[in-house]
């Protein structure tokens, strides 16, 4: 601490003899008031990060209905948009787009695939001309089994769970961690 | 070079901390020179909550009631969070009362601190505006209807109708009120009052906190800052005890434009809500507009009425403003003590605290995007009248609305309804405006009053009987009526699955016989072909068809 001098106090001895206190004083105040700023932004961190555990959507996972068996299961790949209720945050969505997928017989079964791209989740379309599905994105090509041809794709496409009932396809939509080679749920 | 001389040379952090600290402190540490020092803390408390809040809150009026229910019930913490923001609002009015207050008292209006004095004033008032915008946010019953209010007694002022339409941002409450109000709160107010609160912190710096006696040089810290902090803690400390003890705050019912909430301003406005009991219909200018303008206005000119009248007239203003604070506490206290001891007002209080009970428990599932409102389609109740509405009420009356084409719903197979149906299938009511014509009617001719009632306490028999009272003679003599006398049976079965002209009448009027119907009516043992009704067993999920078997049942018990 600086020596003060004063009218009572010309050398300035009593400031000296009470600095150390005045210091610790403010040292407390200091304290006290980090304190504070703790009491407040500790709880409104906690609130902010509620996301970090919590999801604030729901709706995948299930069966959606996606078509009559009859117009589904050409060769030709059919994009399908599949609907289901939707909780978003405060919002509960009924019927509301979730995802697409790309429904074709492969193979003699019936194979549904994504229309994410497992690059890094832009939307898969279908050349009809070269017989692919391709990412305009990042040029990835993928074969009609949904193999990677040429690209970045770290994976072929993914398959998403089909579901044969007496007269409609469902399919169970699913979103997958983009840009590794293992197929992940999203959590 | 250490971290803290690096920082002192670029941005003068040590040296800011050192001049801030050993600044001269005119008089020496005193309790009343805290107050602006809590309500600083408690305006960066504000700000930090309210930045947080804004990161859920959605400021539209189909999404705010439902983003804040979410926010405060579901979000971790949220209730604290919106807890500590609701009570900060008050405990700030509070301090920025008693900091007009403690600068009158010390005389602090003076020159040459006249400009500090009115930016404290204008605290206050920036204060109140921050409740005014805050509290409609929530868009909820109470928020609602206090700036529906509001605005009103606004537009009775000269200028009131253009301010009205500018903070509504139209001729209705709406998404752009909402939008304006939340701009007003976070932007507009927010920043005039740091400005204030900079400019008023600058004066201080300047001319000391107030005029002093003891021209012994006292410097800021230690003293008044250890009291400065231990004033801010006793402001923190209120505040979450507050919030810690009502959990929270309150959130009632989504807005609605249609009920009848008794709309009650916040504490601090209560007592311009009395001040307007007292001055009715034309009058009503003199409580909202020229009371509180001459209050004002008195106050801005207290470093006038001191400068010219010295002694007297540090009296007057000390005396104008301790009647100013005497006044709105006794309309305050007037008007708390009138709605404790309303009786139809603590009844709809109840009620209030009710159906936000409810909405909110709805709330948990996610709100339809288009309102608040829309919470209530979450009751399963509200589903089942949808789908009745839907589906079934072209064709069968419910309540006197809808329908005519097809038996009419209302009280569905009760005593009444049987009786009156045996009496005459072919009425409008019944099956009269159906291909069903088959059925006689029974007139008072073909069956006694007392006959009637037997065969109907028959029919009754066959249905979900449990926990009712019955005679079982006018049971006997009703089936011996159906089979023999009547020759009921010779069109309506009464076993299961057997089928006949007639639908079968096993177990009718209960859920599961009802459920067949809806399912598909034209089933051999129903109504076979002469079925009009949809199959609707294609159009409905199972749980829906259910619940609507149980709402037309549920008719006959209401």
């Amino acid at each position: 601490m600086v020596q003060i001098p004063s009218d009572d106090d010309p050398n300035g001895t009593i400031a000296t003899a009470t600095s150390s206190r005045r210091s610790l004083l403010t040292v407390a105040a200091g304290a006290l008031g980090v304190g504070l700023a703790a009491s407040v932004l500790g709880p409104a961190l906690v609130f902010l990060g509620h996301p970090l555990e919590h999801d604030a959507t729901a709706g995948d996972g299930e069966f959606i209905p996606a078509g009559p068996i009859g117009q589904l299961g050409g060769s030709v790949p059919v994009k399908v948009d599949l609907f289901a209720d939707r909780v978003d945050a405060w919002n509960r969505v009924v019927q509301v787009k979730v995802g697409s997928a790309w429904v074709l017989q492969q193979g003699g079964e019936l194979v549904a695939l994504s229309t994410v791209c497992p690059h890094l989740g832009c939307g898969v379309d279908f050349d009809a001309g070269a017989n692919k599905f391709y990412c305009a994105c990042h040029k990835s090509y993928f074969a009609l089994d949904g193999a990677v041809e040429s690209g970045p794709s770290p994976r072929a496409l993914d398959r998403l769970d089909v579901e044969k009932g007496e007269k409609l396809v469902s399919i169970r939509y699913v979103r997958f961690k983009v840009g590794i080679e293992a197929k992940e749920p999203i959590a | 070079m250490s971290m803290r001389s690096f920082l002192d040379e670029r941005i003068g952090l040590g040296s800011g901390w050192r001049a801030f600290t050993h600044r001269p402190w005119p008089g020496g540490p005193a309790l009343r020179h805290a107050v602006f020092a809590a309500l600083v803390f408690l305006f960066v408390q504000q700000a930090v909550l309210g930045i947080v809040l804004a990161a859920y809150y959605s400021p539209s009026a189909s999404d705010a009631w439902a983003s804040t229910a979410y926010l405060n019930d579901q979000v971790a913490l949220g209730w604290f969070i919106r807890g500590l923001h609701d009570h900060g609002a008050s405990v700030f009015v509070v301090l920025a009362v008693l900091h007009v207050a403690a600068l009158a008292f010390a005389g602090a209006y003076r020159r040459p601190r006249e400009l500090m004095w009115l930016a404290a004033i204008a605290v206050l008032g920036l204060a109140l505006a921050e409740g005014f915008t805050g509290n409609p946010l929530p868009w909820d019953e109470k928020g609602f209807w206090a700036i529906q209010v509001e605005l009103g007694i606004a537009e009775q002022t000269p200028g009131g109708g253009a301010i009205k339409r500018l903070i509504q941002g139209g001729s209705a409450l709406g998404n752009l009120t909402v939008l304006r109000l939340f701009v007003l709160h976070v932007f507009v107010l927010p920043l005039a009052l740091l400005g204030l609160l900079a400019f008023i912190a600058r004066q201080r710096r300047r001319h000391g906190p107030a005029a002093a006696a003891d021209a012994r040089s006292h410097t800021y810290a230690p003293g008044q800052l250890m009291i400065d902090v231990l004033a801010m803690t006793v402001t923190s400390a209120i505040v979450a005890t507050m919030t810690m003890s009502a959990h929270g705050t309150e959130l009632f019912a989504p807005a609605d434009p249609t009920s009848g909430f008794q709309a009650r301003p916040e504490w601090y406005f209560l007592f311009l809500y009395k001040l307007r009991h007292y001055f009715e219909g034309s009058l009503e200018p003199i409580a909202t507009v020229v009371i509180p303008g001459a209050a004002v206005t008195f106050l801005a000119a207290a470093p006038v009425i001191d400068a010219l009248a010295g002694r007297i007239g540090r009296i007057t203003v000390l005396a104008g403003l301790s009647t100013m604070l005497a006044g709105a506490g006794l309309l305050t206290a007037i008007a708390m003590a009138d709605d404790r001891g309303d009786e139809s007002y603590g009844k709809a209080l109840e009620q209030a605290n009710k159906e936000s009970v409810r909405a909110r428990n709805l709330a948990r599932e996610g709100v339809d995007p288009r309102g608040g409102g829309a919470v209530y389609w979450n009751d399963p109740e509200y589903k089942v009248k949808m789908l009745y509405t839907e589906h079934c009420k072209n064709c069968h009356a419910l309540d006197g609305t809808g329908g005519g084409e097809a038996p009419d719903l209302t009280d569905y197979a009760s005593t009444e309804w049987l009786s009156a149906l045996i009496r005459d299938p072919n009425d409008p009511r019944f099956f009269g405006k159906t291909k069903h014509d088959t059925m006689e009617a029974y007139g008072p001719d073909k069956l006694t009053e007392e006959q009637l009632a037997d065969t109907v306490a028959f029919l009754e028999s066959m249905m979900d009987t449990e926990g009712k009272m019955l005679d079982t003679d006018a049971i006997d003599r009703g089936k011996v009526l159906w089979n023999d006398e009547l020759d009921c049976n010779n069109c309506h079965e009464i076993e299961p699955g057997k089928d006949n002209e007639g639908p079968n009448l096993y177990a009718h009027g209960t859920t599961s016989w009802v459920n067949r119907v809806i399912r598909d009516s034209g089933a051999k043992d129903l109504f076979g072909e002469h079925a009009q009704m949809p199959k609707f067993a294609d159009k409905l999920s199972d749980a829906e068809i259910s619940s609507l078997a149980a709402f037309v049942v549920a008719q006959r018990d209401r």
